[in-house]
Formats: structure tokens, C-alpha cells, sequence
């Protein structure tokens, strides 16, 4: 046992010789040659920034761009721009969304930079004017104007034809363009031709009712279609009064003129 | 019975046909001492109410065709069918019922066996026979009419028709041979069976103005204007129908050319223009109108010309109608009593009286042909109908001619006067009626959609 221990001791110290002789060889190495020039650094790589002001803009408006760069020798600006400064500003009126790209080369390679413009849409017009308030003289007239309604064989406006026809003459004040023709009804009691007569009469009883009234007796017209336009066709008082009317319509037929009185 | 050759010595009436070619000689037309008997009961017929006169008696057989070609045999059917319809309708005869006459007819005067048709049962006065054959391309109907209680001397009339081959021509054979056969028999009255009837019907929707038949066969449109037309009115010499449209969008007064079927120059007026009247001598048309305010009479020149007015009342003044013998007078309607009533004036606006004294709406006046009478509609109290009346100017009596059957209106005369034309609901609808003047035998002649306001062809 005693043995081993004595070879272990000496495996240490030959390698502690061995270090130290080691380390006299480096220093030698060092002094020897002259070191040689330091290889130029590399060309540093260009870099560049870009940026948009503003970033948002409504169609038809502009932005502005700005952009920067180092180490670079040829700029390009897309879209629109070309060949660009290193450094500068350029109005863009873009009309949709875009992003625009400076691509700057130097020796030391290539690099780019983005920037975006959005565009939003202008916003909506302002609401048309709103359409003039109410209905059409016309739904006016068909809403407002009254029938005026008759005994049976008259002409005479009763006390209800005549509310109705003040209504309509102040309807008419307010409408003073207006032109119309009144339709002369009958029931269906009576002859044909004596009802054609009677109906023409009820009509000019209600124009004449309007025009004593201060309506112009230019804008209404007359017509009489006897007892052949019914509303109503039961066989009854309730039926005929409906049907025995003086009734005014939309719109007039020019009349001949009529000839020279004997 | 007498041989054609004797026959030709007699007296000779020459009938005045349009249609029909003479016979001459192989026919003679036997007119001889001309049937006193039926002449003297002609007389006695007369217009209006007074026509219960005892009727003539005839039969009328069914005219033979004389090959089996279907087209004769399709127009004899409606020859036979025709000439029955006519002499029913004419008013003035008592037709015996077939279903007693012997079994073979007569085609020729040789065939007659007279005491088969005097006696019982048939019993007849007249006898009408004939044959129907095809020559040359023609109908051609050989027609008789026999009085078989004078077998002496019987022939009365004999007659033959040439026609192309077509239904309306045969239907005019058989209107002219009633017509000779009604105006023989008739007191001279020329018949009616080849009158028209001019009307409104509403059967597209529009009133339109129609023409027909009287029979009521043949109705055809006059105007198709998709509006209201109304009122029309033969001109006397029925070459003109005057009438209303509203087409132009007013109401004015067209006239209408039955032989040029153009509109002829009628002026305008505002306003309601309506029920034309013409004169009996044609010159002149009486009408209503508003173009001075309200409707009133006037009367013009039928080519406008001449514009007179004739009422001067602040109502309706409407439905004018001449008198058709003198034109001296217009009738008309008016309201200015409170409710529509009918008036005479002489026709120049003077002489003004009322007709009807009665109450009610009386309305719708039509002179008859001899201005004897004048027709009207009338509707005596409010919770009344309106009916058809006659009225005897000359007297004031009034008759009611229809009763219980919807409302009957507008009647207007045949140019016979044994007839009238109106407008009746009494079965539904309002359609085109025709009666007799006596308000008996009415029937219907239209039947498709609404038909009104008639007027009889003169």
C-alpha cells in the first residue's frame, strides 16, 4: 500500500515542471513579430426613418412626410416619391390608405422604412334639406276638400252643404292656385236625362256657393254625370244620400267658350 | 181560285222593295178587288190605347225548302223563325199555333185546299206560305199571302225574293215580307220590321251608343270611346244619329253619320250639353244645355248654326221633343215646379203650359208618331215606382201601360205608333224593352250588361 502512494507524488510534480516550462515558451511568441495593421472596420449600414404627419387624413386632404437617413447614398421614396435627399419633406394627397416606403443603399448594404397614411371618407354630406313639410296640395285638397250633399230633385245647399262648403272655400283661401272641377251626382231615383239636369245643377249650386264666398270662379269647373257615377249602389235612403252630391276633383277640362248670348 | 193570267187583269200594286225582285208575270201579284173585309177591320186598328180592335187571323207555315242543301236548310230555318217573330210582334195579328195546320204545307197557290185552313180547326183568315230554293247562287224565296175565307179571289199578295246566301240578307227577306204583309193588312201603315233601335249600353263598361235590330238582333256598337255617350236620337230621315258624348272630357253634342260614319260639324258649348232633339223636317236640333248658367232649351240649325234659346227658368230644363206632325211645338222637362214635370211650348219658347197636372216626377216625354199621345215616365207619389204612361194631349186622359215590374222608363215611339221601346229593371238588370202601345206583349231585347235610353229608327 505504502508503494502506490510514492508514484501518485511523483505523477504531480512532473506535471508541475511541465506547467512552469509551459508558460516560459508563451512569453517568447508575443514579442517576436510586429503585429500587423488592424483590417478597416466594416462600412456601417444605413438607416433611416420616416413618418407621416398625420398619420390620418380625409380624402382630399394631405399629409406631410419626413424623412431621414444615415449611411445612406440613394433614396427612394415610394410611391410617388422617386429619387430622393437624405433627408426631406413632401406633401402626398393620397386617396386611399397607403403606405409609403423609403429605401435607403448605402456601401454598408440596404435598408427600408414605412410609414402609412390612412384616409378616411370624408364624412357623409350634410342631410338634404327636409322635404317641405306636409303633403302635396293635391293629398291636401283630397284631405281637406268637403262634398257638399243634396235633397232629393234639389239644388239647394242645405245648412250641412254649406259648413262643408265654407270649409273648402277657406281651404281655398290658403290654396289660391288651385283649380277643380265639382261633379254633379244623383241617385238613382228619376230619368236619365232629368238627372243628367239636376246634377249639373247641384255643381254650379256649390261653384256659386264657393265664388260668393271670394273663391275665383275661374279655377273651378262643373261637370254633371247624372245618376251614372254611383259611390254607393243599394237601394236605399242611406245609399242615395251618399250618391245625391256636388263632389269636388282634382284638376279641371277646358270648356269650350261659350257663344255670344242672344 | 183565279189563274195567274186573270190575275194580271186586276189592279196591280206595286210593292216598293228594296230587297225583293218581282215575280212579273209567271207570279202574279193578285190584288184584285182588294179584300174588303180585311180592310175595313185594318181601319179600326189604330194607335195607343185604342188598338183592342178584334185582330186578323192568319197562319203562317213554314216555307219549304226545296233541295236538302244545309245551307238553304239553315236559312229557311231562319226565314221561318224571322217572318213568325215579325208578324207576332207586329201587333196586329192573331197567329194560329202551327201544331193545327195540315201536315204537308202549301208551296204554291195550286196546293192550297182552302177549307183545310177556313175551317176548324186552324180557322184562319190569311195564310202565308212560300217555298225556298237556291238559283244561281241565290236564296230565292217564292212567298204568298192567301185570304182563304175568299176562295174566289184569294191571292193577296205573292212575292219573290232574291237574296245572297247569308243570314242577315235572309233575315231582310223575311223583315220585308212582313213588312208588305203588315202594311196590306195594316190600314197602310208601313211595318216596322226592318226598323232600328238605337241605344246606351254599358256592356265594355263605357257607355256606349248602340245600334240593333228591332228584333234586337244585329247589336253593334256606334261609338267605342271608352267614355260616357248618351241620349242618342235618329234624325228623321235616319241618316244621323245626334247624341251626347263626353269623350272630350265635357259633355257636347256629336253628330254622327249613319251613311259616312264620321262626326258631321256640331259646335261646342261649355258646360252640359245634352238629350238632342231633331225637328221632324230635319233642319233644326233642340237640345239642352247650361252654356248660359243652368241647363235650358235652345235650338239651332243642325249645323249649329242659328243658336236660339228657348226657356228662361233658373232650373233644369231638359229632354226637348218636336212635335212630329206640325214641329210647331217642343215638350219638354222641367223642375220648375219643385219636381221634374213635362211642358209643351210652341217652338219658338212662347205658349208655355204644363202637361201633367198630377204630382210626382213625370218625366222623359215622346210624342207619338201622329202627336196624338205623348208617352212619359212617371212615378205618381215619392214611395211609387216609375212606369211607362200614356197620355191623350187632345183629351188629358191618362193610361198606365206598365204595373208591378221594376221600373220601366223612357219609353219612345215606333215609327208605327203600335209600339214602344223603354228601358225596364224587371228582370234585374236595366235593359231594352220593347211592348205594345197598350203596354201589352212586352219583350226583352238585350240582355248583355246595362242597356238604356232607346230610340226607335223612324
Amino acid at each position: 500500500m505504502r508503494e502506490r502512494k510514492r508514484s501518485v507524488e511523483l505523477l504531480v510534480t512532473v506535471l508541475g515542471l511541465l506547467l512552469l516550462l509551459g508558460a516560459c515558451n508563451h512569453q517568447k511568441k508575443v514579442v517576436a513579430p510586429p503585429p500587423p495593421p488592424p483590417p478597416p472596420p466594416p462600412p456601417a449600414a444605413p438607416v433611416c426613418t420616416l413618418t407621416a404627419e398625420p398619420t390620418t387624413i380625409e380624402t382630399g386632404q394631405s399629409a406631410t412626410l419626413n424623412w431621414s437617413s444615415q449611411n445612406a447614398t440613394d433614396l427612394d421614396l415610394e410611391p410617388g416619391g422617386g429619387k430622393v435627399q437624405a433627408s426631406g419633406t413632401q406633401s402626398v394627397t393620397p386617396n386611399e390608405s397607403t403606405t409609403y416606403t423609403l429605401t435607403v443603399t448605402g456601401p454598408g448594404g440596404n435598408s427600408s422604412c414605412t410609414a402609412r397614411v390612412t384616409v378616411t371618407a370624408p364624412p357623409p354630406p350634410p342631410p338634404p334639406p327636409p322635404p317641405p313639410p306636409g303633403p302635396s296640395e293635391q293629398e291636401l285638397f283630397n284631405q281637406n276638400m268637403k262634398t257638399a250633399y243634396f235633397d232629393f230633385d234639389k239644388s239647394d245647399i242645405r245648412p250641412d252643404a254649406q259648413t262643408a262648403l265654407q270649409s273648402d272655400a277657406d281651404f281655398l283661401k290658403q290654396h289660391p292656385d288651385i283649380k277643380f272641377t265639382f261633379e254633379g251626382n244623383c241617385d238613382e231615383r228619376g230619368s236619365e236625362e232629368y238627372n243628367l239636369g239636376l246634377g249639373q245643377r247641384r255643381a254650379d249650386a256649390a261653384k256659386k256657393f264657393l265664388v260668393d264666398s271670394g273663391i275665383s270662379g275661374d279655377n273651378i269647373s262643373t261637370i254633371s254625370y247624372g245618376k251614372d257615377r254611383p259611390v254607393c249602389t243599394d237601394h236605399n235612403e242611406q245609399c242615395w244620400q251618399q250618391n245625391r252630391n256636388a263632389k269636388p276633383a282634382w284638376g279641371t277640362e277646358s270648356q269650350p267658350a261659350a257663344p255670344p248670348q242672344q | 181560285m183565279k189563274s195567274p193570267a186573270s190575275a194580271k187583269a186586276g189592279s196591280i200594286r206595286i210593292p216598293k222593295l228594296v230587297l225583293a225582285a218581282l215575280l212579273g208575270t209567271a207570279l202574279a201579284i193578285v190584288a184584285a178587288p182588294f179584300l174588303t173585309c180585311s180592310r175595313a177591320r185594318a181601319q179600326q186598328i189604330t194607335v195607343g190605347t185604342s188598338s183592342g180592335a178584334p185582330r186578323i187571323k192568319i197562319a203562317v207555315t213554314e216555307f219549304q225548302p226545296q233541295s236538302t242543301d244545309a245551307n238553304l236548310t239553315s236559312l229557311t230555318q231562319e226565314f221561318n223563325s224571322v217572318l213568325w217573330n215579325d208578324l207576332d210582334n207586329a201587333g196586329i195579328f192573331d197567329l194560329v199555333s202551327r201544331s193545327f195546320y195540315p201536315v204537308k204545307p202549301p208551296i204554291a197557290p195550286a196546293d192550297v185546299v182552302f177549307d183545310q185552313w177556313a175551317n176548324p180547326p186552324v180557322s184562319t183568315q190569311m195564310l202565308a206560305y212560300g217555298k225556298t230554293e237556291i238559283l244561281n247562287q241565290n236564296l230565292v224565296v217564292t212567298a204568298y199571302l192567301y185570304d182563304v175565307k175568299n176562295p174566289g179571289n184569294p191571292s193577296v199578295l205573292a212575292k219573290r225574293y232574291v237574296a245572297t246566301l247569308d243570314e242577315i240578307s235572309t233575315r231582310q227577306v223575311a223583315h220585308t215580307f212582313a213588312n208588305e204583309i203588315v202594311q196590306t193588312l195594316g190600314g197602310g201603315l208601313p211595318g216596322i220590321a226592318l226598323t232600328k233601335i238605337a241605344f246606351v249600353s254599358k256592356r265594355t263598361g263605357h257607355d256606349e251608343i248602340y245600334v240593333m235590330d228591332y228584333d234586337g238582333f244585329n247589336q253593334h256598337p256606334i261609338t267605342s270611346y271608352g267614355s260616357l255617350s248618351l241620349t242618342p236620337r235618329w234624325s228623321p230621315d235616319n241618316s244621323k244619329l245626334a247624341f251626347t258624348s263626353y269623350v272630350s272630357g265635357n259633355p257636347e253634342i256629336l253628330i254622327y253619320s249613319m251613311l259616312s260614319h264620321h262626326l258631321l260639324p256640331f259646335p261646342k258649348y261649355p258646360g252640359l250639353n245634352v238629350t238632342p232633339a231633331w225637328s221632324p223636317d230635319g233642319k233644326k236640333i233642340a237640345f239642352c244645355s247650361s252654356l248660359g248658367g243652368d241647363p235650358e232649351i235652345y235650338v239651332s240649325n243642325a249645323d249649329g248654326s242659328g243658336l236660339q234659346r228657348l226657356t228662361f227658368s233658373p232650373t233644369v230644363d231638359i229632354s226637348p221633343v218636336w212635335n212630329p206632325k206640325t214641329g210647331a211645338e217642343i215638350a219638354f222637362v222641367s223642375d220648375r215646379s219643385g219636381s221634374p214635370q213635362i211642358y209643351i211650348m210652341n217652338s219658338d219658347g212662347s205658349n208655355l203650359r204644363r202637361l201633367i197636372t198630377g204630382g210626382g216626377d213625370a218625366s222623359e216625354p215622346a210624342w207619338s208618331p201622329d202627336a196624338q199621345f205623348m208617352a212619359f215616365e212617371w212615378r205618381v207619389s215619392e214611395t211609387g215606382t216609375y212606369d211607362a204612361y200614356l197620355i191623350d194631349i187632345a183629351s188629358g186622359q191618362i193610361t198606365q201601360l206598365t204595373h208591378d215590374a221594376g221600373r220601366n222608363e223612357h219609353p219612345t215611339w215606333s215609327p208605327d205608333g203600335r209600339h214602344l221601346v223603354f228601358e225596364s229593371t224587371r228582370g234585374g238588370s236595366r235593359e231594352v224593352w220593347m211592348m205594345l202601345a197598350n203596354g201589352s206583349n212586352p219583350k226583352q231585347l238585350t240582355t248583355q250588361g246595362e242597356n238604356w235610353n232607346p230610340n226607335w229608327s223612324n
